[in-house]
């Protein structure tokens, strides 16, 4: 897969949306790796949540042409950078501001992306974010364990995956993803660690979930 | 916002909502944007589309004529109304405009092509 360009942001647009870096590009090689695997399932729908600067879902655009890409954040700066890096590479990608997949008909995803919120803070410091207009905060507070927006997703995804749909998922090694891996599969679903990658500071996994 | 995207839209997440779908579209500002023609991609998707949704959208963008109101069953071959899908799904791209919910009257509002569909924390 291609990176897609993304010299039409600048550090101006890099203050209120995520910029690129180690983790998107593990979920970008994550996604290439297992393109093949992709492209079998023939996706009618791929949904990326929390696309930031709009990187993933691009690429996967370009790539997935008989696909219909869909993005959801929270962020309105981060949809709109979305739409724009899609345009700047030749391809569409549909943005939508809103929470997780919370506005989304059921069962009508077949690929799903998140690289989450995932930094370990206080719970405080994620509730906090809706009130101060810092819209970057919404980019790493995860709460406790760096959880709390993982969990959430997790919560929706029988009802949003569709019955041969997969969900890449990036988790941190303090997001504790043995924990993850079970919890999923309480909730019906296999999921195995696809890759991981140590970085400065951070131990990085993909996880790759699908329905058992 | 594509039409095609509007077919995946509902409120459901609001508190109190039943179905939330399809939702009441409203178009101030559209945009055509020529797309090369897929039949494959259309084809595809028709399954997880909902055939209600494509057919208020189609009278929305005034082009009821072109949707029967029954998905015909060997659209595989009808490569004429494929095409007038494609046109109606993937190239009519609403700049300006408004969803309501259908149940309580709730509005997302549409600006640059994007729906801002937040709720706020008691809507939940
Ligand atoms: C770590 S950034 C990842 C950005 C981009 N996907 C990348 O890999 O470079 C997390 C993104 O998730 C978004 N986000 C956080 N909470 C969200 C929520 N509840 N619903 C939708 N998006 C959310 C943030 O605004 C941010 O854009």
């Amino acid at each position: 897969m291609e990176t897609p360009y993304t010299d039409h942001l600048t550090s101006i647009d890099y203050e209120q949306v995520y910029e690129p870096a180690e983790d998107s590009f593990l979920l970008l090689d994550a996604l290439e790796a297992d393109l093949s695997f992709i492209e079998s399932l023939q996706p009618q729908v791929c949904l990326e949540v929390g696309p930031g600067s709009g990187i993933i879902v691009t690429a996967l655009a370009k790539k997935l042409k008989e696909t219909l890409c869909l993005a959801t954040d929270i962020n309105p700066y981060a949809c709109k950078a979305t739409k724009k890096t899609a345009n700047h590479n030749g391809t569409f990608v549909e943005s939508i501001n809103c929470n997780l997949v919370d506005l989304l008909r059921k069962k009508t995803i077949d690929l799903l992306v998140f690289n989450p919120p995932y930094v370990v803070t206080s719970d405080e410091e994620l509730k906090n974010q809706s009130y101060t207009n810092s819209q970057i905060t919404f980019s790493w507070a995860g709460g406790v364990h760096g959880r709390r927006v993982i969990d959430e997703l997790l919560k929706s995804l029988d009802s949003i995956l569709s019955a041969k749909g997969v969900f890449y998922l990036l988790a941190l090694r303090e997001n504790k993803p043995d924990e993850l891996i079970i919890n999923l599969n309480t909730l019906g679903f296999t999921a195995i660690k696809f890759m991981e990658r140590r970085i400065p500071g951070e131990y990085l996994y993909i996880l790759k979930i699908t329905r058992k | 916002m594509r039409l095609s995207t509007y077919n995946f839209l509902t409120s459901k997440a609001i508190k109190g909502v039943k179905v939330g779908f399809p939702l009441k579209l409203t178009i101030a500002k559209q945009d055509v944007v020529e797309s090369e023609f897929n039949p494959t991609f259309i084809e595809r998707l028709l399954p997880r589309l909902d055939w209600s949704g494509i057919r208020l959208a189609a009278e929305v963008a005034g082009l009821n004529d072109d949707i029967p109101a029954e998905l015909p069953a060997n659209v595989a071959e009808n490569e004429e109304l494929l095409k007038k899908l494609h046109h109606l799904l993937l190239e009519i791209d609403v700049l300006e405009g408004q969803l309501e919910c259908p149940e309580t009257g709730r509005v997302f509002p549409i600006t640059d092509g994007i729906p801002n569909m937040l709720l706020n924390e008691d809507e939940v």
